[in-house]
């Protein structure tokens, strides 16, 4: 028997050392708690109105606040979305004199996360609908709405920027009503500009979101839904308690990974890290597992005692597995050790990236690299490249395929490299996708248009309300991964909210398309299409390629070609002349510092073979129109 | 008089009042003389220069500047081991008989302004006439380069040239009164031009019998009309093709009438190369008075570029010295010599390296101890001048 635990403090063998004594003692009483989510389209506001509720309830000082404090990433704050979810306590002295605990969770606002968002609503009751009172009611507004329903929460519809001379109240509550169906009378006006209305929404959310229900007495069950990984304390997890009691000291389990942990340290967030002794039911804080391996802790995951726990996880958890696969290369072939350095770092917050090893006959050394979608890996390509100072370049981004051999084997391609020979294959299955579109239904024929060009199959529609439609497809993951989300926006004037989920595998007729620069095989390059769509694909990419590869000394042939058919070509002429000519006394600074400047532009091109390939060419395919 | 003294100092270039700017400085071999004024702007020049009223009073001024700088620069002992002049411009015919004169007269008081020098003066067709001609003559010019840019009058048009091709034949004949060493200006790719009406401008100046030719590929630069008129799609971005056509068709017609190209853009009949260029190219000092003239000064250790102004422009090491000896050697038919050559090779470890390449790729090879670019080596010069950047 381990004396070790017996000791006071506790001690934890797995970290070596005692564990933190905690401040507070008792779990808070639930009826005091309240749990919720702001959801909003983007730009209508939803951060700076979190910014807001911390500064009127004091839990941060407005001389401390950063603008939009609870995205923390610099890309988040950037590109005006969350990636990771957030979770903040706020204590609310309400008009009635009792104090109520607020837990604020900010969740990501995009399609690639959507399972995270759900997971982040699950751990709520209610959530803040934010619609912009110059805007009105706009795609993801419906999205959002939508799945805050799914997850049966209670919804107040918060009407913001009513400080704008454009605001329109009125019509906004209208549109509330008809293409939500929610009840929007009692719709809470506010500014987040100027801090106008808070205080109502405050209250609202003290009288309308109900307050958690669970068992204290039961075996322990919390919801995971967020991680994040601390080089000293390990992966620390926020979590919702559901039933009983996650206190310090004690072991537990995740349910799905089957990974136990010493409970090391657990707190609430405000947004500073407050220890407790324990989180009760409905609380909402973090917990410091002290493991070191990120993928044994899982958004979605169902934490439990490690004796005495629940047998039944709670509903809704998913393996998330990476859709979107994409080859990462240093243009400096030297960084290569650096970029596996600084992926390994990214990984252990973002359990959703995987990567592997990956050599190209002409990027050289590289990682395979999955993510969850294509804003996933432009985030993660972005952090790689500024945080860690990369010259990265990617290939197009491509799915698993399944291949079926004619030996009766199966592999799973990741990237179109793997492809064996056409006499190997029997046939090959690709991954679809169950898409729901959200749209007015004005748009129904250019969505029409654009997904049967992208081979999708129509299944059903169904009007929600005289302003919106569902239209529900069936539509190949490798077509959505090209640019079709922004053909959607576009072709809807941004209207369309797009959601979907794996749906499983299909036969496809799907060839290995190649392209060759001056005759060789550039295996980046290549890529699977649709034997269909394989002539104008590689007709449109020669095209391309021949606008972007500069011209070189040498004249450069481009064929696009199924195995050794060359389908089109495209010749990027030799350079003839490239010359500054004139050369004088004062010219010469000038011009040498223009050749410098020259020499700096050819690092930014990948050199295959001998000729130089700009980074934009291996992204064409991802811009192919029809 | 307050405001001559302003003037005095505002175009003060250091190396005039200090005399030398680093110890163990080399002497200046080569002087240049800005004048920044012109007539009219052409559409596509961005040089230093002004279009101006020819009555202006700003013309005055600065001759009266230049006289001075001149004599300062003469008593500070900078232009005792010239051994070119080359005066230009904007337009230094346009600054006329009198201010020209007043000018010439200061330098030959200042230094010695022998037969063995050799004295350029840029002249444009509108403003060359024989009385000018004559009195340059007198004055010690012994070299006339004119811009002429084309013999076609549409293209004169299109570049914005003030003058026609009648006024340029008669610029040249005046000019052969007393000149033997006369230059023209030829460009190609200007607008509406084709390959046969820049061969008959190439005809036309063998057949005038100048004995230099320069002849430039038109470039849009920063700034001017023409980068507008191409930003708003007026007018057709250069065209890389036909330039090259042309400078191939101009190393053919003039090769074939006894020229020799000495330089990527230069031409010849043997003897009147142009020793000023030559200086620039080969890492001689040079001091550059007037606006936005600029001078190089070195020693065996570094090398400074400096605007009149006194600004830095350029600070090199001896290798960075060295890269940019080889770079400029480059641009011209005898390359870089023997000395140069083993100077590289101490220097750079990579040199013979990068000379394999750029003969593998065509672009130089070796006469004997000299690297010497080739025909494809001079129309792709990027190529070739910056190699030696990666030394």
């Amino acid at each position: 028997m381990n004396l070790d635990i017996l000791r006071t403090p506790p001690y934890a063998p797995e970290i070596g050392r005692y564990i933190r004594y905690s401040k507070q003692v008792m779990s808070i009483d639930p009826h005091y708690i309240r749990n919720f989510s702001i959801i909003a389209h983007i730009d209508h506001g939803k951060s700076t109105l979190s910014d807001r509720i911390l500064e009127q309830t004091g839990t941060v000082a407005s001389r401390d606040m950063t603008e939009q404090l609870l995205d923390s990433m610099d890309i988040e704050r950037e590109r005006g979305i969350t990636i990771k979810s957030q979770a903040v306590r706020v204590d609310y002295v309400a008009d009635d004199g009792q104090t109520y605990h607020f837990n604020l969770i900010d969740t990501p606002g995009h399609v690639d996360f959507t399972y995270e968002v759900s997971r982040s609503l699950a751990a709520c009751e209610g959530a803040v609908l934010v619609v912009d009172a110059t805007q009105g009611v706009e795609a993801q507004t419906v999205a959002n709405a939508m799945m805050a329903m799914n997850a049966n929460l209670e919804i107040i519809p918060l009407i913001n920027k009513i400080d704008l001379p454009s605001a329109d109240t009125e019509r906004v509550r209208a549109e509330i009503e008809e293409a939500l169906a929610l009840p929007a009378d009692d719709a809470v006006l506010a500014s987040g500009k100027t801090g106008e209305g808070v205080h109502d929404l405050l209250e609202s959310i003290v009288y309308n979101i109900p307050s958690p229900e669970g068992n204290a007495a039961a075996p322990l069950r919390a919801l995971i839904f967020d991680s994040y990984f601390d080089a000293y304390r390990g992966v620390v997890a926020l979590v919702r308690v559901v039933d009983g009691q996650l206190k310090t000291a004690e072991r537990v389990r995740m349910m799905a990974t089957g990974a136990e942990a010493l409970v090391e340290e657990v707190g609430i967030r405000r947004p500073a890290e407050v220890p407790c002794e324990a989180l009760g039911v409905g609380e909402v804080g973090y917990f410091v597992t002290g493991l070191k391996d990120p993928a044994q802790v899982k958004v979605g995951d169902t934490i439990t005692n490690a004796t005495g726990g629940v047998e039944e996880p709670l509903p809704g958890y998913r393996d998330v597995k990476p859709m979107v696969f994409t080859g990462l290369f240093p243009i400096d072939s030297d960084d290569y050790e650096d970029l596996r350095d600084a992926l390994e770092k990214l990984a252990l917050n973002d359990p959703a990236l995987v990567y592997e090893p990956e050599t190209s006959h002409a990027l050289g050394f590289g990682f395979r690299v999955g993510f969850l979608g294509l804003l996933h890996m432009e985030v993660v390509k972005e952090r790689l490249e500024r945080e860690f100072d990369l010259d990265l370049l990617a290939t197009a981004p491509s799915v698993e395929y399944h291949v079926f051999k004619t030996d009766g084997t199966m592999v799973s391609l990741h990237s179109p490299q793997e492809m064996p020979d056409p006499g190997e294959i029997d046939h090959v299955e690709e991954p679809y996708l169950e898409a729901k579109i959200l749209i007015p239904p004005d748009y129904v024929g250019a969505v029409m248009d654009l997904t049967v060009a992208r081979r999708g199959t129509f299944k059903t529609m169904n009007y929600l309300s005289p302003t919106t439609v569902e239209m529900l497809w069936d539509i190949p993951l490798s077509e959505l991964i090209l640019d079709y989300f922004d053909k959607l926006k576009s072709s809807t004037k941004g209207y369309a909210s797009l959601d979907y989920e794996l749906a499983g595998y299909q036969t496809s007729n799907l060839v290995k398309l190649d392209i060759l620069l001056s005759g060789k095989p550039i295996d980046a390059l290549s890529f699977i299409v649709h034997r269909d769509k394989a002539y104008d694909r590689g007709r449109v990419l020669c095209e391309k390629l021949k606008a972007i590869i500069p011209r070189q000394m040498f004249e450069v042939p481009i064929q696009a070609a199924i195995g050794g058919r060359v389908l089109a070509r495209q010749t990027v002429g030799a350079k003839r002349k490239d010359v500054l000519a004139k050369c004088y006394g004062g010219d010469i600074t000038r011009k040498r510092k223009l050749l410098e400047k020259q020499k700096a532009g050819k690092k930014r091109m990948k050199a295959i073979g001998n000729v130089e390939v700009p980074q934009e060419a291996f992204m064409a395919i991802l811009k192919v129109d029809e | 008089m307050g405001e001559a003294a302003d003037m005095r100092s505002s175009t003060q270039n250091p190396a005039e009042s200090f005399g030398q700017i680093m110890p163990g400085q080399d002497p200046y071999g080569a002087l240049y003389i800005h004048v920044p004024f012109c007539k009219q702007r052409c559409l596509y020049c961005d040089f230093t220069t002004q279009a101006i009223d020819h009555e202006s009073p700003e013309l005055r001024a600065y001759t009266d500047n230049m006289i001075l700088a001149i004599r300062r620069a003469g008593r500070t002992g900078l232009l005792g081991s010239l051994r070119t002049v080359y005066i230009g411009g904007g337009t230094p015919s346009f600054l006329g008989q009198k201010y020209l004169t007043e000018l010439l007269y200061t330098l030959s008081l200042s230094m010695h302004l022998t037969e063995d020098v050799e004295c350029t003066l840029e002249a444009n067709p509108d403003s060359l006439d024989e009385r000018l001609v004559r009195d340059l003559w007198a004055l010690g010019v012994n070299r006339l380069s004119i811009g002429v840019q084309s013999f076609n009058d549409d293209e004169l048009q299109a570049l914005g040239r003030i003058h026609s091709a009648q006024q340029a034949r008669d610029a040249i004949a005046a000019a052969k009164e007393r000149f033997t060493n006369l230059s023209l200006d030829l460009m190609c790719g200007i607008p509406k031009q084709t390959l046969e009406s820049f061969r008959a401008s190439l005809e036309e100046a063998i057949a005038l019998g100048v004995s230099h030719v320069s002849v430039y590929p038109l470039t849009i630069e920063d700034g001017t009309p023409f980068e507008a008129k191409v930003q708003s799609g007026e007018l057709a971005d250069t065209d890389p093709d036909f330039q090259a056509d042309c400078m191939e068709l101009a190393a053919e017609v003039l090769e074939a009438a006894g020229m020799q190209r000495y330089e990527v853009a230069s031409y010849a009949r043997p003897g009147f190369e142009c020793r000023h260029n030559i200086a620039y190219w080969t890492g001689v000092p040079y001091l550059g008075l007037g606006e936005g003239a600029v001078s190089m000064a070195q020693n065996a250790n570094e090398r400074v570029r400096f605007s009149a102004g006194g600004e830095v422009l350029d600070h090199l090491n001896a290798s960075e010295m060295l890269a940019e000896d080889l770079m400029l050697g480059m641009r011209m038919t005898q390359g870089i010599g023997p000395e140069l050559v083993s100077a590289a090779r101490t220097t750079f470890a990579r040199f013979d390296d990068v000379c394999g390449e750029l003969v593998e790729r065509k672009l130089a090879r070796w006469e004997g101890e000299r690297f010497v670019p080739t025909t494809r080596g001079w129309l792709c010069g990027n190529e070739l001048f910056g190699a030696f950047l990666d030394l």
